[in-house]
């Protein structure tokens, strides 16, 4: 897809979300939905990018997500950096854990890179809990309750005024995607999808695995930190069950919905994907079970997500282009 | 230009490459032949890095052992692969691309990148998926795309498997344009001997990983032993 056409759908989606306030600015409740849209659209943007243009199958984007807001709120909290600041120090952290992450996922394949990643996942959660994390400020299995919001020149953007809020927010997601979009069209996502589709060809053309690989887990680990950090500073307090199965689910969801490697369809998935799944809120304990065979049906009717729709019949057979 | 001294590799037990040595020439054409499995490949493997191994390898004087892949390929060595190797996800122009802006970092121009394409033939496909190339095509893509790292040295896996006669005879008028024109020298692996005394200078000739005969192809190609090991080949080569 042409960089003019995905900055035309991203352009069009978050043109049209930034026209919401003018008509359900004070319906608390859909506020907070649409920023949890945003907050989403970003993690699975970044999950796009890892797995679906890079072809790493990391599994570690909720714990990158997870680790930025812990530690912003820890910066924040125990040490009084300012918001904005503990954000991107929170940003910066998760990329190193993410390179860290991605060393010794260099040399393995994808199905071992997955369950690597995904350990990563399932120790965070008794990290946190545990002797370790309450020495480092985490809360323990209570959380961190009293994060502070963002402040800019005393200005705050909390829970308490949505409406600043939502735009604070439409803001990031639209840098962090941006970011996405402008990696994805630079020389970076060309070496990301040779690297993909052959790793040894790509290589004996002179592009560097190493490099690009880690460069991959450090920008995605970045923009999921940030944007984890910004969550953590909205809602206000953070615990570690964010690290259970649902939200793994959901954003796997939105992924699949938007098509792999389909970005900036995760936009759109994260959109539909949260808006559905409120939707199905009355089914109770059924939702999950729609939710699934949704993820059947679309896997198999679309495997290119909602932005099958927009593919021309010869971008439909190369996926990714 | 290249030497290799006492290069061996061993995957566990079996010893692939056994304590070889030898050394192409600036502007030579020269080839590589063998059973199957006698280790060709392996050799291309280990001169671009993809394992690690005993012995030395060098060019241009450079000790080379122990770079990465894609240092070698921007030190000016380029190689295609026995079964063809393409990106999907992008266009034949951009696979091609890729070759001139990591092989040759800081260097990108898109117009080299275009004469490259032109050069092997690929002109008309130029903005397709490489999904639609047939065998031919791919294998021209890989030669593009090793080209666009502007290599001085272009070793090539058995390019003449799997093509007819006619397909042959433009593949060989290729490789000696890229020798002769663009003064690129080059190692072929191949299994058609008459492919082999045709063009290159010097044919080495290796087994079990161990050097059998080298020397004029004609020479080589003479030996006894070279013989027998080719006896069952020879055959196949006909059609
Ligand atoms: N990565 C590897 N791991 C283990 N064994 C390998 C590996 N690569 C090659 N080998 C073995 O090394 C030997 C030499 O293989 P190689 O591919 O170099 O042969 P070749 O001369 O290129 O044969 P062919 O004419 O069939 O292409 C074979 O026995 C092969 O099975
Ligand atoms: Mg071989």
């Amino acid at each position: 897809m042409s960089f003019k056409r995905m900055a035309t759908i991203m352009g069009g989606t978050f043109g049209l979300v930034a026209a919401a306030p003018l008509f359900v600015g004070d319906i608390r409740f859909i506020m907070h939905i649409l920023i949890m849209c945003l907050i989403w659209a970003v993690v699975a943007s970044c999950w796009d990018l890892i797995m679906g243009f890079a072809g790493i199958f990391s599994f570690g984007q909720v714990a990158f997500f997870a680790i930025g807001a812990y530690s912003s709120a820890i910066f924040s909290v125990n040490l009084g950096v300012p918001a904005v600041l503990a954000m991107l120090l929170a940003g910066l952290f998760t990329a190193l854990i993410g390179v860290l992450v991605g060393l010794p996922c260099l040399k393995l394949a994808g199905p071992y890179v997955a369950l690597v990643t995904f350990g990563v996942h399932m120790t965070l959660m008794p990290l946190l809990r545990g002797k370790i994390g309450m020495a480092l400020g985490s809360g323990g299995s209570v959380g961190i309750l009293t994060i502070p919001p963002i402040r800019i020149f005393g200005y705050s953007f909390s829970s308490a005024n949505l409406v600043p809020t939502f735009y604070f927010a439409l803001l990031l997601a639209m840098a962090c995607t941006a970011v996405i979009l402008v990696v994805i069209k630079s020389h970076w996502g060309t070496a990301f999808l040779a690297l993909k589709d052959s790793e040894d060809f790509a290589m004996s053309l002179g592009v560097s695995a190493f490099k690009y690989k880690l460069m991959v887990f450090a920008l995605t680990s970045f923009l999921t930190g940030v944007i984890g950090a910004f969550y953590g500073h909205y809602i206000g307090m953070i615990s570690t069950r964010m690290l259970e199965l649902d939200l793994f689910c959901t954003l796997m969801v939105m992924v699949v919905v938007g098509g792999i490697g389909m970005f900036p369809g995760t936009i759109l998935g994260a959109f539909i994907t949260v808006i559905a799944n409120e939707l199905l809120a009355p089914l109770g304990t059924y939702r999950a079970m729609v939710m699934g065979a949704l993820v059947v049906i679309l896997v198999l009717l679309l495997p290119n997500g909602v932005m099958g729709f927009w593919l021309k019949p010869a971008e439909a057979e190369a996926p990714a282009a | 230009m290249l030497t290799l001294s006492n290069v061996t590799k061993k995957f566990g037990e079996l010893v692939a490459v056994n304590n070889l040595s030898f050394t192409v020439e600036d502007g030579q054409i020269f080839g590589i032949a063998g059973p199957n499995g006698a280790g060709k490949s392996t050799v291309y493997n280990l001169i671009t890095g993809f394992y690690p191994y005993e012995g030395k390898i060098t060019f241009d004087g450079r000790d080379i052992s122990g770079l990465p892949p894609h240092r070698i390929s921007q030190l000016g060595i380029a190689r295609t692969f026995q079964v063809p190797h393409t990106f999907p996800s992008l266009s034949v122009a951009e696979n091609v691309a890729v070759g001139n802006r990591f092989g040759d970092p800081g260097r990108y121009d898109p117009d080299y990148v275009r004469e490259v394409i032109s050069f092997v033939g690929l002109d008309a496909q130029l903005g397709h998926p490489t999904a639609q190339l047939n065998l031919l095509g791919k294998k021209k893509l890989m030669i593009a795309a090793a080209l666009a790292t502007r290599p001085r040295l272009l070793m090539l896996d058995e390019p003449m498997a799997g093509s007819n006669a006619t397909e042959i005879r433009q593949l060989m008028d290729l490789i000696v344009a890229i020798n002769r024109d663009r003064g690129i020298t080059i190692i072929i692996i191949e299994h058609f001997m008459r492919v082999l005394t045709e063009l290159t200078e010097k044919l080495l000739i290796i087994e079990t990983g161990t050097e059998i005969a080298f020397g004029d192809p004609e020479v080589v190609t003479s030996d006894p032993r070279v013989c027998e090991i080719y006896l069952g080949e020879q055959s196949a080569e006909s059609n």
